[in-house]
């Protein structure tokens, strides 16, 4: 079996596993509160790891997240609340809606050669505010009023609501992280990988780096549509302020810079973290001071960990090992709180702040255990670290 | 509104164009002297116009205090984006946590500006407005006269084009930085006061600001201050006529279309000549 059947075989078991997850809620008798909880985490899993199939691969800095969910959010909530479409046919709409508005975007911005990736970065983040007052002007999609998202009827085969909302949301997280896992490993992740390190130099080995974006851009903004399109099952109330704003590009980019931009499982993991960090910031009423945290923390790991802890927990696997299970092995033994969210979070956090201590420091920790410990060691051909100037 | 969107651009237009970084906290920054004009006006009833003294050497020292973290931190263009971003979110929330939600608005008997207009060629002019253009011409003009006329101009000229090659030859690569950037804060700083005496105050202001600064930025070239103050006018009345015709929630569109438009078309910015980099 090769790597990559493999790992098909693995995302496979997930899906099964957590697919069913609510079938065994009542044999289990684990709280309803993990279900929700786990759907929150799917669905930023699913937009950091789109947002990284552009930003993290190409190296081209969008902030457009929140307008692909926002149209994909929209185009579901429009067409099912307003034209009484039924959301299977919605759904798909949403994410065609939501990529071709990223492919317009690609084109005005990418055909022009010589804007900088600053500048697309730019372009991006304005296109959001522009829809907004799209979505606020036409009375068609929004005019000002909100739409309400209840009661939308899911076909029967995925159960009750809530937990068909589960099922949609894990499913398209999925093909998400399958599709970043496979273009990570195929010569189209290769091309982006290169347009990352040295456009010029990518293109003059023949790269077609213009066509490489637009498929990037293009699935970027399809996946994250779809996601949003799901995500609005769960919003109830839908309006201009609370879909297009400034907390979904913050969010994805924190998750993606803490994990890890290169691989495709950096997005991922940053996404658990951080959603089990704000879950346990909100529910021990932490709200206000919540963005302040958030904000700190993209500051210091932009500057600390230019990698991403993913990269460093991969080469210091004992020490990820050892203090995850230690300190949650401890935590539930000290049953400190009856939550195991809660003693999941001290876990990751304890992992997090291992793997700050910069490789400088780290080489002189292995020095002094008695072996020596090269601090720039490559693992293989997954660790991409950035080679240009 | 062209001159008050120029003055607000032009700190960030040096910032990216001279210093290569792209300061998105300039947008709270902008917030915060508004914030903080508001609140020693209303505890001390004091001129609001008198308070350019207070918040612009305050910010100045901001800006100082900010590049040499970048300095000591090694920031780059494109990290900037990430940390600029996570600062911005914090000023944002620390503005929000003194201030609230709420609307903000420096009541009418301390502030005698608001409601004063000019008629000129039959058009009516609010005063901050116009003060807000004046400003921004002076600061435009001085900074083109400074760059291309001035040591200090050519030393930072010198500095955008290549920091290492600038500090061979002598000069102090970081001082001018640091300088640089305490000048941009403080027109921002600027910026905050003509916000405060002529608008009402939300925290959710700054993140608006994003889709008609950028824009302007882009459009006069980076750290081009008359192509600057060109574009914020170009930007301003287009966004103006737009609100009289079709409501004032539609000017993002018409700057977002202007701005596309000019990228198509002329990439490097509406005045090819910078004035540095």
């Amino acid at each position: 079996m090769s790597a990559r059947v493999r790992a098909l075989v693995g995302f496979a078991a997930v899906a099964l596993i957590l697919g069913f997850a609510p079938n065994m809620q009542e044999s289990l008798e684990f709280p309803r509160f993990y279900l929700i909880f786990l759907f929150t985490m799917f669905f930023w899993i699913a937009q950091a790891s789109s947002w990284n199939i552009l930003t993290g691969y190409s190296g081209y800095f969008s902030f457009g997240q929140g307008a692909f969910y926002g149209v994909g959010v929209y185009t579901v909530g429009v067409l099912v609340v307003k034209q009484g479409w039924s959301f299977m046919t919605a759904l798909p709409v949403a994410g065609l809606l939501a990529g071709l508005t990223g492919l317009f975007l690609g084109l005005v911005v990418f055909r022009v050669r010589r804007l900088t990736g600053e500048i697309f970065a730019l372009t991006t983040l304005a296109i959001a505010f522009v829809l907004a007052s799209v979505a606020r002007l036409s009375p068609s999609i929004d005019g000002g009023t909100g739409i309400f998202m209840t009661g939308t009827p899911l076909p029967g085969f995925l159960g009750e609501f809530t937990t068909a909302a589960y099922r949609l949301t894990l499913a398209i997280t999925l093909i998400t992280v399958v599709v970043a896992y496979l273009i990570h490993d195929s010569r189209l992740g290769w091309g982006l990988f290169a347009i990352r390190d040295d456009e010029p130099v990518a293109e003059g080995l023949g790269v077609p780096t213009f066509r490489y974006k637009m498929v990037a851009l293009g699935a970027n903004a399809l996946l994250a549509g779809l996601m949003g399109g799901v995500w609005a099952l769960q919003l109830g109330f839908v309006t201009v302020d609370d879909v297009f704003n400034i907390r979904v590009p913050l969010f994805v980019i924190l998750m993606s810079v803490l994990g890890g931009m290169q691989h495709w499982m950096g997005p991922v993991i940053g996404a658990v973290i951080i959603t089990t960090l704000t879950d346990r910031l909100n529910s021990a009423g932490l709200t206000d001071v919540n963005q302040i945290i958030i904000g700190g923390m993209l500051v210091v790991l932009a500057l600390a960990v230019r990698e991403g802890v993913y990269v460093r927990m991969r080469r210091r696997w004992v020490t990820t090992a050892v203090s995850f299970f230690g300190v949650l092995g401890l935590a539930r033994l000290l049953d400190l709180n009856d939550s195991l969210i809660s003693d999941f979070a001290y876990a990751m956090v304890a992992t997090v702040v291992m793997m700050l201590v910069p490789d400088r420091v780290w080489a002189r920790f292995g020095e002094l255990f008695g072996r020596s410990h090269p601090a720039e060691e490559p693992i293989g051909a997954e660790d991409l670290t950035r080679t240009g100037p | 509104m062209g001159g008050l969107y120029a003055l607000m651009s032009i700190g960030i237009s040096l910032s990216w164009g001279a210093l290569k970084i792209i300061n998105l906290a300039h947008f709270s920054f902008i917030l915060l002297s508004a914030y903080i004009v508001y609140q020693l006006t209303v505890s001390f009833e004091v001129d609001p116009l008198l308070m350019v003294l207070v918040v612009a050497p305050l910010f100045f020292m901001l800006g100082v205090l900010v590049q040499m973290f970048f300095h000591l931190a090694k920031v780059d263009e494109f990290k900037s984006l990430i940390v600029t971003f996570g600062l911005f979110i914090i000023f944002q929330s620390v503005m929000q946590t003194i201030w609230s939600a709420d609307f903000r608005r420096i009541g009418p008997v301390l502030n005698p500006y608001e409601t004063q207009s000019f008629f000129v060629a039959g058009i009516a002019f609010q005063l901050p407005q116009l003060v807000a253009f004046v400003v921004a011409l002076l600061i435009a003009g001085g900074m083109w006269l400074t760059f291309t006329r001035t040591y200090f101009g050519k030393a930072v000229r010198a500095v955008a084009q290549d920091p290492e090659m600038a500090r061979a030859f002598g000069i102090d690569s970081r001082r001018v930085a640091v300088i640089l950037s305490g000048l941009s804060t403080a027109f921002s700083a600027l910026a905050g006061v003509f916000i405060a005496i002529g608008q009402t105050m939300f925290p959710q202001l700054a993140v608006a600001w994003f889709g008609i600064v950028f824009p302007i930025v882009i459009l006069g070239g980076l750290g081009n201050s008359l192509g600057t103050l060109t574009a914020g006018v170009i930007i301003g009345v287009a966004a103006g006529v737009s609100s009289v015709l079709w409501g004032p929630l539609s000017a993002p569109l018409v700057t977002f279309t202007i701005l596309i438009v000019a990228l198509l078309f002329r990439p490097e910015g509406l005045i090819t000549k910078r004035s540095i980099a």
